[in-house]
């Protein structure tokens, strides 16, 4: 008891530490706890401080409304007083311990699902005294070379009760990525066997359903991948990164390239040149829209946090900030659009998570990589104030232009003229190096903007748009109907295809 | 100083455009508005005065930076345009005006010349992936750069902001830096200043590269976290004809004086004929450097050059040098220096050890107080005792080679005839057994103390002369005021009379005794809890997973309060490792983003594969049993296994448990160098063994 008491004084509860802190902004950053001293955590002499060393891996909630928190040292620990209602300090019990770096938690029946360097784990506590005795093996079946890349994320659950893993290509000394099967998702199959499903990822970090259950990745720049790409993960998909190919020659992969993998090419022509490659859903530009996603958190919240409900939201690591996705089928493939939303967080956002209090729960550790959030660990919240933000919903596609959606109405006038706006469009090179620049850069001309009777959509016409490009608009000269300018008057939209006449 | 001046140098800090007399801060500090000889004497020195004029000022030699490879590091019209005027581009600079009356184009052909003595680029910038201004921010505010150079306003000390007046003189003012560097030549220069300018003025204080880069960025005002976004250095061409008439300026100007050019361009030595000419006229002749000096920096170079040829007592030179290295930025010294009250409040370090957490030591007598080879190191920037300190102490070179021997003979002091020490009573002093509890505060070698995590004294022997240290136990707040420390010898009285006898002299001596025997650790540490992240099973078994040597990628190790631990191969499902004593050190694992392979602590003995092939053995978990025991669980063809281990006096049990109607018999190996033991009624389907260390 005295532990716990000792931890709880260690807790800094403040409010608002983020770009949207004020009480006239629409969202605002709580900090639940974080680490004391902004010390660089990168330090190869780095040591953590008192209390819990909160470098947050994976989060979910238990069924009687604790955050589950698996830290990166090891252990879950059970956060009680974060729910609706909750009036009390939150209180913190340690559920296990020993696991190897965890990156990620998930509740299942009356255990959680803990994914470990070398195992899925299901922990459960059989004689109820609140801490678990069992520790067993749900699933495994990769290689684990020991190069300190080779980390596990999951499970996350689709719609159809698939429970998805992804495993990181190895980096580093030891790599081994001939051996199955890093740089691959995979569902738990029977007999806790790892079931291969997509190949082509490098660090596919984050994992989440969306609200129709399909299941999606958000992996991070690199070699061969020249952006933040989040993909729709499904059976034989290959998506970018070939160094974890190896593996498909085996009869269990459900991936078979029928071409070899070009290299320097524009993404475009990789895309026509490997049949199976499949294009990411959408890409978040290098930079302005962060440069390690990590994590995909569906709003499911029904109205309580913001007009946001049905996207998807993305962490950061970075630039410690949260991103906004919106997506659309065009014959019946995801694509869509990519759209700013919040920074400012105290560390490296690696987890996202809604709460049932409609509030997003952010879990962060900068530990070993450079990022703008000083802190080296910490828990956040991001509440929705009520107010509505003056945003781009949505970004649609249509044959010959885009519609924009709006959070509330457009002043007619500036929304209606095209030089409001500017839109271009781009690709990416395809090549075996660390990023890419963008290149084959092109303005588009807009033709007319026709503001809806209601004001929240409009219509652009938009000439030469480019299948397989990113096209980022600019709506700079756009105002609300009460004359405020848009807080993110950018977007990028991956247009995969361009929709046909209906 | 007035609060204007403060405030002009912080203006100055950021606007291009500026004028005024050099800035010295020792000068300024501790010699302004006077015309003394002393002011005069740190004046000629740090000016470079010497360079053309002669003369051994008894302190260290003030150059200029290297210029051999300036053009491959600094933007070519930035230092056109500093050449031609450097006092209109960098406010407070040494560097005289010299082209007053000549050709605006002889500075442009200077930089031409400069470039032809610069190394071929390799064409290759070197990648600069990450850079963070917010982390380059806290460094320059917290590790030593505010020293010398003027606090920014975008950051507020723990303890607020302080107020202006209390600054002691003028600051080391940046010229607009985004005009003179680029992301990667700042970082570079920033991580060793040293490497283009030797002589110390702009000291090296150690950090890492990005630490480098992330205050580079901030310096430069530089946005977002993409190290490939900064603007990065043309390649700069030299005109072969406009190289060849800014070797000509060069040599007529004399810049060889003070910068290292190559051998032609040596300059002859002139001494000074007329104090109130040349350099030193009110109004400098066209092509006679102009320094652009006050009136006061005038009269005091004029006092010097009146009196130089009296010698200079050893003791002013430590003071002149420390003025001249601005060690007194930081540092005290008989009374003199320290951090003045605008700069008190950015020297951070830990709060729990008081002021002497944070602030660096005072100088006086440290010529007495450390032993010659740990001042050497100490004076070089060598050592680092106060790791609490934020502020880090730089390397100097050169600039310091003469100041350990110096201080020594200036602080010296009557010897001390130590009494033979008894190092069992040292031991017991320092220690919380019987002792003055030393460790209580102090951390001794890589032992954390038991409080307040005050400095690592396991090394005073040879970090401390005896003599000193006596002083120093005796009224510690003499020395260190503000200190934290009691004296537990009042008066020179022992509070402690059981250690032998209350005898003061030997009681300290024994102190000295043991920590120079350097053997064992003073009474009192927890016994095997003073590693910070050492795991010492003390109720229930340790269990966690690791890399770890010898085993591989699926270590399990399960460490036993009663000091015998193993570790388990879960790829192979069975026991691979065993060994006694202490337990495992959790950093690597925990905290390395490398996931370092580890050791045990102890001495492992290898656990043998069982003979018969793994065949179809999975591992499938561990439970934990009523006492945490885990309890490790296995199928061999499909058939559920049980294998629990558990220590025994003098060893360890394993038992074995299956169905022995699905399975008959399963392989198991025992552990190589002890004994091992069948005990009675094992059999197939419950196996079990004792395994005895002989």
């Amino acid at each position: 008891m005295k532990r716990i008491y000792l931890l709880l004084g260690s807790l800094t509860l403040l409010t608002a530490t983020g770009a949207a802190a004020t009480a006239t902004e629409a969202y605002e950053i709580q900090t639940i706890l974080a680490a004391s001293s902004p010390t660089s955590s990168r330090s190869a002499n780095w040591k953590p401080g008192d209390g819990i060393v909160l470098e947050v891996g994976g989060m979910d909630f238990t069924a009687d409304g604790k955050l589950a928190v698996a830290i990166r040292k090891g252990e879950v620990w059970l956060i009680d007083g974060l729910q609706r209602g909750a009036t009390s300090p939150p209180t913190y019990k340690l559920f296990a311990s020993g696991l190897h770096e965890p990156l990620g938690v998930m509740r299942d029946g009356d255990g959680l699902l803990v994914a470990q360097r070398t195992e899925i784990t299901r922990l459960r506590d059989t004689n109820g005294d609140g801490v678990a005795d069992e520790y067993l093996t749900a699933c495994r079946g990769w290689n684990v070379s020991g190069a300190y890349h080779g980390y596990t994320y999951g499970p996350k659950r689709d719609g159809a009760g698939n429970l998805w893993v992804a495993l990181n290509l190895d980096l580093g000394e030891r790599s081994d990525n001939d051996a199955p099967w890093r740089g691959w998702a995979g569902i738990i199959g029977a007999d806790a066997a790892f079931k291969p499903m997509a190949a082509g990822m490098r660090s596919p970090c984050g994992l989440g359903a969306n609200a129709t259950g399909d299941m999606f990745c958000v992996d991070q720049q690199g070699t061969w991948i020249p952006a933040t790409p989040i993909y729709h993960l499904r059976r034989g998909a290959f998506y970018l990164n070939p160094e974890g190919l190896g593996p498909q020659r085996r009869p269990d992969s459900p991936v078979k390239l029928s071409a070899p993998v070009p290299n320097k090419v524009p993404y475009p022509d990789a895309v026509r040149a490997v049949p199976e490659m499949a294009p990411p859903a959408v890409w978040l530009p290098y930079n302005k829209m962060g440069r390690s996603g990590t994590d995909i958190a569906v709003c499911d919240q029904a109205g309580k946090f913001g007009p946001f409900d049905g996207q998807l939201f993305v962490g950061e690591f970075t630039d410690a900030k949260v991103s906004r996705v919106f997506l659309e089928q065009v014959d019946g493939q995801y694509q869509g659009a990519a759209f700013p939303f919040l920074s400012g967080f105290a560390s490296g956002v690696v987890r996202v998570l809604f709460g049932d209090d409609g509030s997003l729960f952010v879990g962060m550790t900068s530990r070993g990589w450079s990022s703008l959030g000083l802190h080296s660990y910490g828990l956040q919240r991001v509440r929705w104030t009520g107010l509505t933000p003056f945003a781009l919903r949505e970004m649609r596609a249509l044959p010959g232009g885009f519609e924009l959606v709006f959070t509330s109405p457009v002043d007619a006038e500036s929304a209606g003229r095209t030089e409001s706006y500017s839109i271009k469009s781009y690709t990416f090179l395809y090549s075996s190096a660390y990023g890419s620049p963008e290149i084959d850069v092109r303005p588009l001309a807009i033709t007319s903007a026709t503001v809806s009777s209601d004001g929240l959509h409009v219509r652009l016409q938009v000439e030469g748009l480019r299948e397989l490009y990113v096209h980022e608009l600019r709506a700079d000269g756009v105002r609300s109907a009460s004359g405020a300018p848009l807080a993110h008057p950018d977007a990028y939209y991956t247009l995969n295809r361009i929709p046909r006449q209906p | 100083m007035s609060r204007t001046v403060y405030h002009l140098a912080l203006a100055l800090a950021c606007a291009s455009v500026a004028a005024g007399e050099p800035v010295v801060i020792g000068h300024q500090r501790f010699h302004a508005g006077e015309a003394g000889v002393a002011g005069g004497r740190l004046l000629y020195n740090e000016l470079g005065c010497a360079n053309c004029h002669g003369g051994d000022t008894g302190l260290p030699a003030r150059r200029g930076p290297d210029l051999t490879t300036v053009t491959t590091r600094q933007k070519a019209d930035w230092l056109r345009a500093f050449i031609a005027s450097p006092d209109q581009h960098r406010s407070g600079t040494s560097m005289p005006g010299l082209f007053a009356g000549r050709d605006a184009a002889d500075a442009g052909a200077v930089v031409h010349y400069l470039g032809t003595l610069a190394p071929k680029s390799t064409g290759r910038a070197r990648l600069i992936r990450h850079m963070n201004s917010e982390s380059g921010k806290l460094l320059f505010h917290t590790i030593g750069c505010v020293a010398c150079h003027a606090p920014r306003d975008d950051y507020v000390p723990a303890g607020g902001r302080p107020p202006a007046a209390g600054l002691a003189s003028g600051t080391v003012v940046f010229p607009s830096l985004e005009e003179k560097y680029v992301l990667s030549s700042l970082g570079d220069f920033i991580r060793d200043p040293l490497k283009t300018r030797p002589d110390g003025r702009m000291p090296r204080i150690e950090m890492e590269e990005q630490d480098a880069i992330d205050i580079a960025s901030y310096l430069l005002g530089l946005p977002g976290s993409d190290g490939e976004q900064a603007p990065k250095l043309d390649p700069f061409v030299p005109n072969r004809e406009k190289a060849a008439r800014g070797r000509d300026v060069v040599g007529a100007l004399w810049c060889a004086g003070c910068h290292d050019l190559p051998a032609a361009e040596r300059v002859q030595v002139t001494p000074i004929r007329d104090p109130a000419g040349g350099c030193l006229a009110e109004v400098p002749a066209a092509g006679v450097p102009n320094y652009v000096f006050n009136v006061s920096q005038r009269r005091a170079l004029q006092s010097f050059l009146a009196r130089r040829d009296e010698t200079l007592p050893a003791e002013h030179r430590v003071a002149l040098t420390m003025q001249a290295l601005n060690c007194t930025a930081c540092h005290e010294r008989d009374g003199n220096g320290g951090p003045d009250a605008a700069h008190r409040d950015y020297i951070s370090g830990d709060p729990n050890l008081g002021d002497t957490g944070r602030y660096l030591p005072p100088l006086t007598g440290v010529g007495r107080k450390l032993q010659p080879k740990w001042l050497e190191q100490a004076v070089k920037g060598a050592v680092r005792v106060r790791p609490y300190l934020n502020t880090r102490m730089p390397v100097y070179g050169g600039a310091v080679a003469e100041l350990p021997a110096l201080l020594a003979r200036v602080d010296a002091g009557p010897e001390w005839p130590m009494p033979a020490g008894d190092v069992e009573a040292g031991r017991k002093l320092l220690g919380t057994h019987g002792g003055v509890s030393c460790i209580t505060c102090h951390r001794w070698a890589d032992r954390a103390s038991l409080g307040i995590q005050g400095m690592d004294i396991s090394n005073l022997a040879q970090r401390l002369q005896p003599r000193w240290l006596r002083d120093y136990l005796v009224n510690p707040a003499a020395y260190r005021p503000g200190t934290l420390m009691p004296s537990f010898w009042p008066d020179g009285k022992a509070a402690n009379r059981e250690v032998l006898g209350g005898d003061t002299d030997r009681q300290i001596a024994s102190i000295v005794a043991f920590a120079r025997e350097g053997r064992g650790v003073p009474e009192g540490f927890p016994s095997m809890t003073t590693r910070e992240f050492e795991l010492v099973p003390t109720e229930r078994p340790i269990v966690l997973r690791t890399f770890l040597q010898d085993v591989g990628t699926h270590a399990i190790l399960v460490g036993f309060p009663a000091g015998v631990h193993l570790a388990y191969d879960a790829s192979e499902a069975r026991p691979a490792l065993v060994w006694k004593g202490r337990f495992f050190d959790a950093y690597g694992t925990w905290f390395s983003r490398f996931a370092p392979f580890e050791k045990p602590l102890g001495d492992a003995l290898k656990w043998p594969a069982p003979a018969a092939p793994p065949g179809l053995r999975s591992f499938s978990g561990y439970r934990l049993d009523a006492t945490g025991v885990p309890i490790f669980l296995f199928t061999v063809n499909g058939v559920p296994v049980e294998e629990r281990f558990e220590p025994v006096p003098g060893g360890l049990r394993r038992s074995v448990r299956w169905n022995v109607e699905r399975l008959r018999s399963i392989a198991v190996a025992h552990p190589e160098g002890v004994g091992a033991k069948e005990e009675e009624g094992s059999e197939g389907g419950k196996l079990s063994f004792v395994y005895t260390w002989q």
